[in-house]
């Protein structure tokens, strides 16, 4: 790659500094999750709730660019996997809790192909024929102590089309579910990450929407903050300690050993093992190198400046900006990017790679943007790419914004695209 | 005869991971008194090709080394919480690495004082390398144990 970005720059390429390079946030990002797209973490997203202050709502979004129109079977959570939000809240970057998604897949009827055998008006429609339900559990990650939160809880269902589903939203928000003070929602939604993906053509951005018209497998999580808080209390305004922050990240994991029968399925056994991992945006994307990003995958936020501390030192998205774009990129410090590993770290907490979110009271979703949690409206390629260029000027990839507005009330995101809209 | 099988190999899993853990117990090669961290880094990237992790932890675990590190504040903040550059900045990062420093009595002091409120200096330090973990597997991570400051500069 770098060879080839060289060439490029002998050659003579050079491209308008004002739309650089950028990746989606963590869309099959290394080559193992590639293989495995049901477990494949795409973006983590966290901001106080614009509709009650004392709540800090979680977005976790998997299963990357899926085409609206992808039947018979279509896309969904893995039966065989853990789907996790982690939450360090002491600064130690040692998750305190989690909360745990399992999924189990059900079917009506098996003698047909079709994933509804009739128009769906609600979730409880006998002609919605393929279903999916969860459980819900908060684990104590220092004890290992699970608690239900809920169970049985029905998985939005896939935006077949406008034959089957006349008015599909309704549907889908019949499986937010609140339960013990915690609202969640499981199911597809419109990609809300917005990026000019053509980075991948030798860095050829120029403000395409790539990411427009796609949907990803949401999880969404709405709890009180004193139920994240370190000892279950809301530090005070102004607080600037450890505890003012919680750090979150989400992963997948699966089953270590698996059993293909000749003829009878597969079984699966032994402990759940990390697969896929995320916190910040576009870090294993551009961040870690080739040669760490499966093991960036396997291992946990603690030890990230252990194993890759130098990458985040010494980044290498500015030196390809400076190389293929010509974008007057500042060079490396001798002491290294300090100021990013402060961004890892922000009040004394250890650096990691975990989405920082300050919890302290008084704290509005208009406070909560990226670095400081993450809305779903913030443009993180532009912010980080600036970020990592360090000139002083502002660059991006030329796409500001998503193809579909937001919504003011949970689940937040945007509905899904359908399999097949209405046609005029 | 099928449960045999499965528990056999879940076993197998298990013990695989445990191997990893633990540091192997072999006599200390010669010729690793003088060793860089650049010669670790390089033997990484030999083994990276070759697959030889085995023989790269044996002939590195346990070894004392002199290496001159750098410590930035932010990533070294107590006895208890040290990883420092193993590489001058500005050398492309091929490999992530920070060693983690677990210091001999008194030493973390000693290297606080001689750095100061610096956000970065350079220190000549000497330990031992008490856990290396190399595999395809699981990303490099060193452990210096009994680190004794040697020479310091900004």
């Amino acid at each position: 790659m770098t060879k080839l970005i060289q060439s490029l720059a002998i050659a003579g390429l050079t491209l308008g500094a004002g739309a650089l390079t950028a990746s989606a946030s963590s869309h099959r990002e290394a080559p193992a999750i590639a293989e495995d797209q049901y477990v494949d973490n795409t973006d983590v997203y966290a901001f106080i709730s614009p509709n009650n202050p004392g709540n800090l709502v979680i977005v976790a979004d998997y299963v990357p660019l899926l085409l609206p129109a992808s039947g018979p079977n279509f896309y969904k959570f893995s039966d065989n996997a853990r789907y996790e939000i982690h939450i360090d809240n002491d600064g130690d970057a040692v998750p305190d809790i989690a909360y745990r998604w399992t999924f189990r897949s059900q079917r009506k009827n098996g003698a047909t192909f079709l994933y509804n055998t009739g128009p769906v008006d609600s979730l409880t429609s006998p002609n919605l024929n393929v279903t999916q339900t969860y459980r819900l559990e908060k684990v104590n990650e220092r004890t290992r102590q699970t608690t239900t939160i809920m169970d049985n809880v029905p998985v939005a269902p896939w935006n077949v089309g406008s034959r089957s589903f006349a008015s599909y939203e309704p549907v889908a928000l019949q499986a937010v579910t609140t339960a013990r003070g915690v609202t969640s929602f499981a199911g597809p939604r419109d990609e809300p990450f917005f990026v000019d993906l053509h980075v991948f053509d030798l860095l050829g951005v120029g403000g395409a929407h790539t990411t427009d018209g796609v949907n990803v497998m949401s999880l969404v999580l709405e709890v009180p903050i004193t139920d994240v808080a370190s000892r279950g209390t809301r530090p005070v305004a102004g607080a600037s300690g450890k505890t003012s922050v919680v750090g979150i990240y989400a992963s997948a994991s699966r089953p270590r050993v698996r059993f293909l029968r000749s003829g009878r399925g597969h079984d699966n056994f032994g402990d759940f093992v990390q697969v896929s991992r995320l916190g910040w945006p576009l870090v294993n994307e551009v961040i870690i190198p080739l040669q760490d990003k499966d093991k960036y995958n396997r291992t946990s936020p603690r030890d990230d400046v252990a194993n890759f501390g130098a990458y985040i030192l010494d980044p290498e998205v500015p030196k390809l900006l400076n190389l293929v774009l010509h974008a007057n990129c500042a060079p490396t410090p001798a002491m290294g990017r300090l100021d990013i590993v402060g961004l890892l770290g922000p009040n004394g907490t250890k650096a990691a790679d975990l989405l920082r979110i300050n919890i302290n009271q008084g704290q509005t979703n208009n406070d909560s943007h990226f670095p400081n949690g993450r809305a779903l409206t913030d443009d993180v390629t532009d912010t980080l790419l600036t970020v990592a260029c360090n000139n002083g000027g502002k660059v991006g990839d030329g796409v500001d914004a998503n193809d579909k507005p937001f919504t003011a009330s949970f689940p937040y995101l945007a509905s899904p695209h359908s399999g097949n809209p209405p046609r005029p | 005869m099928h449960k045999c099988l499965v528990l056999l190999v879940i076993t197998a899993a298990a013990c695989g991971q445990g191997d990893r853990a633990q540091p192997q117990q072999q006599p200390s090669p010669a010729g690793l008194a003088h060793a860089s961290q650049a010669d670790l880094a390089r033997e990484i990237a030999e083994a990276d090709r070759l697959g030889t992790w085995p023989e790269l932890q044996r002939r590195w675990q346990g070894q004392t080394v002199r290496w001159t590190v750098t410590r930035q504040r932010l990533l070294c903040r107590s006895a208890g919480d040290c990883n420092v550059a193993a590489f001058p900045i500005q050398r492309p990062a091929r490999q992530g690495w920070m060693p983690e420093l677990q210091f001999a009595p008194g030493q973390y002091d000693v290297l606080a004082g001689v750095c100061g409120d610096r956000e970065a200096c350079d220190v000549t330090i000497e330990g031992t390398l008490r856990q290396l973990e190399v595999s395809a597997e699981l990303p490099t991570s060193v452990q210096l144990a009994n680190v004794k400051i040697v020479t310091a500069r900004s």
